[in-house]
């Protein structure tokens, strides 16, 4: 095993260095995802090149209504991150049940979309954020959506020696309630068998106006559900409502059977999610509402 | 073989080595510098028993890369005790038995430890939300968590003092 490290101190480095060595080379930053994969298949890259001293690529930057997550932003930094209230609310939540406490104090944003897992947790909130991934290669930048960027497991439009730079989104409307559900066997140190996420925005009538809903883990890579967000716009959370939607959902995923879970479980936690993520992000825009005209 | 240049400060010691570019910090704390406190066990960031702190945020050793440590301060177990005293997390897990077979305790404190050293009065939910990600196979973690508060309460009591 003969690893070079090298450690490039401006982006313009990292990209030059990454274009000479090729396909062989491998960013790291936080290393969560490529250590374990380096040792578990007893292959290394023959260059790792470490994004961890690049300036300016640590930082959670709001420019209303703008938000602007550097690729080395740690999950632990976005779940400790008290800004994100409300229709953001889901990204905290969707943060703080990746691994322990060791894993969130490193792995990245950046890693965590780069890496591509159909389980990643952030994936179905950044989905209904519409969020934007930031390349940067040889050409200058380019901006992909998130939905666009992971084409399947593991595989992203990223080229040899484009970094990732940084992931952005604008806040949904004011009155928005969101959540973000994880079905596993117990809490802690999961990999999801689903993964749900909502972003809700209630119109002036008192229906559902802008309807937001990605799952995870149910399929190659995470979707949004159009179908169903379409079917709810315009409606009040009903049971039946909640229902009909859970069924609309499981059409249109393609889960697996593996160790952790069948398919058909999988079906059906999609259904219960759906409902039970479109209920929450509903309820706490209510909330939202009461604490208003309460203060 | 490609090896790196490694300044590291290792519970207040500084160490200048050079390391094979994949090795991990654990790999660089138990074989070259023969720290043996931190333990070896999944080797992938699921159990926390190599658990070490790492500018004062806990880190699984067995996915850092040692060459990513470059410049950087690390505590292990072995930094916690003052000569003969023991640190009050060390004393705590003493007194209340939360010790069973030992192994994933090194591991265990320094999760607590970067805990503490950001929440110093926690909430019993928050401990164990805290220490989700180092396993114990042997207590069922009840004593574990009456550890780390008796050691949050005698910590805060000493930061109060004058």
């Amino acid at each position: 095993m003969d690893v070079v490290f090298l450690e490039p101190q401006s982006l313009e480095d990292a990209i030059a260095m990454a274009q000479s060595a090729g396909p062989s080379a491998k960013f790291i930053a936080g290393g969560t995802d490529l250590i374990i994969q380096a040792r578990k298949s007893g292959t290394w890259p023959k260059t790792i090149i470490n994004l961890q001293r690049l300036p300016g690529l640590g930082e959670i930057v709001e420019a209303a209504p703008n938000w602007h997550l550097g690729a080395l932003v740690t999950h632990r930094q976005i779940e400790s991150d008290a800004r994100f209230l409300g229709s953001l609310l889901a990204l905290r939540e969707s943060a703080c049940v990746i691994g322990g406490h060791q894993v969130r104090n490193v792995a990245t944003i950046g890693g965590n979309i780069c890496n591509a897992s159909p389980a990643a947790d952030m994936l179905p909130v950044l989905l209904c954020l519409n969020a934007k991934v930031t390349l940067a290669g040889v050409a200058g930048a380019r901006v992909v959506p998130l939905c666009e960027f992971i084409e399947g497991p593991r595989k992203t439009v990223r080229a040899i020696g484009e970094v990732v730079t940084q992931v952005q989104f604008a806040a949904p409307a004011a009155r928005s309630g969101s959540a973000f559900l994880k079905g596993g066997r117990r809490r802690a140190m999961e990999i999801s068998i689903v993964a749900m996420a909502a972003v809700v925005s209630a119109g002036a009538d008192g229906t559902m106006t802008d309807v937001r809903l990605a799952v995870g883990a149910a399929g190659p890579k995470a979707i949004r559900l159009p179908e169903v967000e379409k079917f709810l716009e315009g409606k009040v959370p009903s049971k039946s409502v909640l229902q009909e939607a859970g069924a609309l959902a499981v059409s249109a995923v393609s889960p697996i059977d593996d160790v952790r879970a069948s398919a058909s479980f999988r079906r059906h936690l999609t259904a219960v999610y759906t409902r039970r993520a479109i209920e929450t992000s509903w309820n706490r825009i209510v909330e939202l509402g009461n604490d208003r005209s309460a203060a | 073989m490609t090896e790196v240049p490694l300044d590291l400060n290792v519970n207040g010691r500084r160490y200048r080595l050079s390391v094979p570019a994949h090795a991990t910090l654990l790999d660089v704390l138990r074989d070259e510098l023969e720290q043996t406190g931190t333990k070896t066990n999944c080797l992938e960031a699921e159990c926390g028993v190599c658990t070490v702190v790492l500018d004062g945020k806990s880190v699984a050793s067995c996915t850092v890369l040692a060459a990513q440590c470059n410049g950087r301060s690390v505590t292990t177990i072995e930094g916690l005790a003052e000569g003969q005293n023991l640190h009050p997390l060390q004393e705590a897990f003493v007194e209340m038995g939360a010790v069973q077979c030992g192994y994933c305790i090194p591991g265990m404190i320094m999760t607590a430890k970067a805990f503490l050293d950001e929440n110093p009065r926690p909430t019993r939910d928050a401990v164990r939300e805290a220490i989700a990600g180092t396993l114990c196979r042997c207590t069922g973690y009840s004593k574990i968590v009456d550890a780390i508060m008796v050691a949050s309460q005698r910590l805060s009591q000493q930061g109060e003092r004058p």
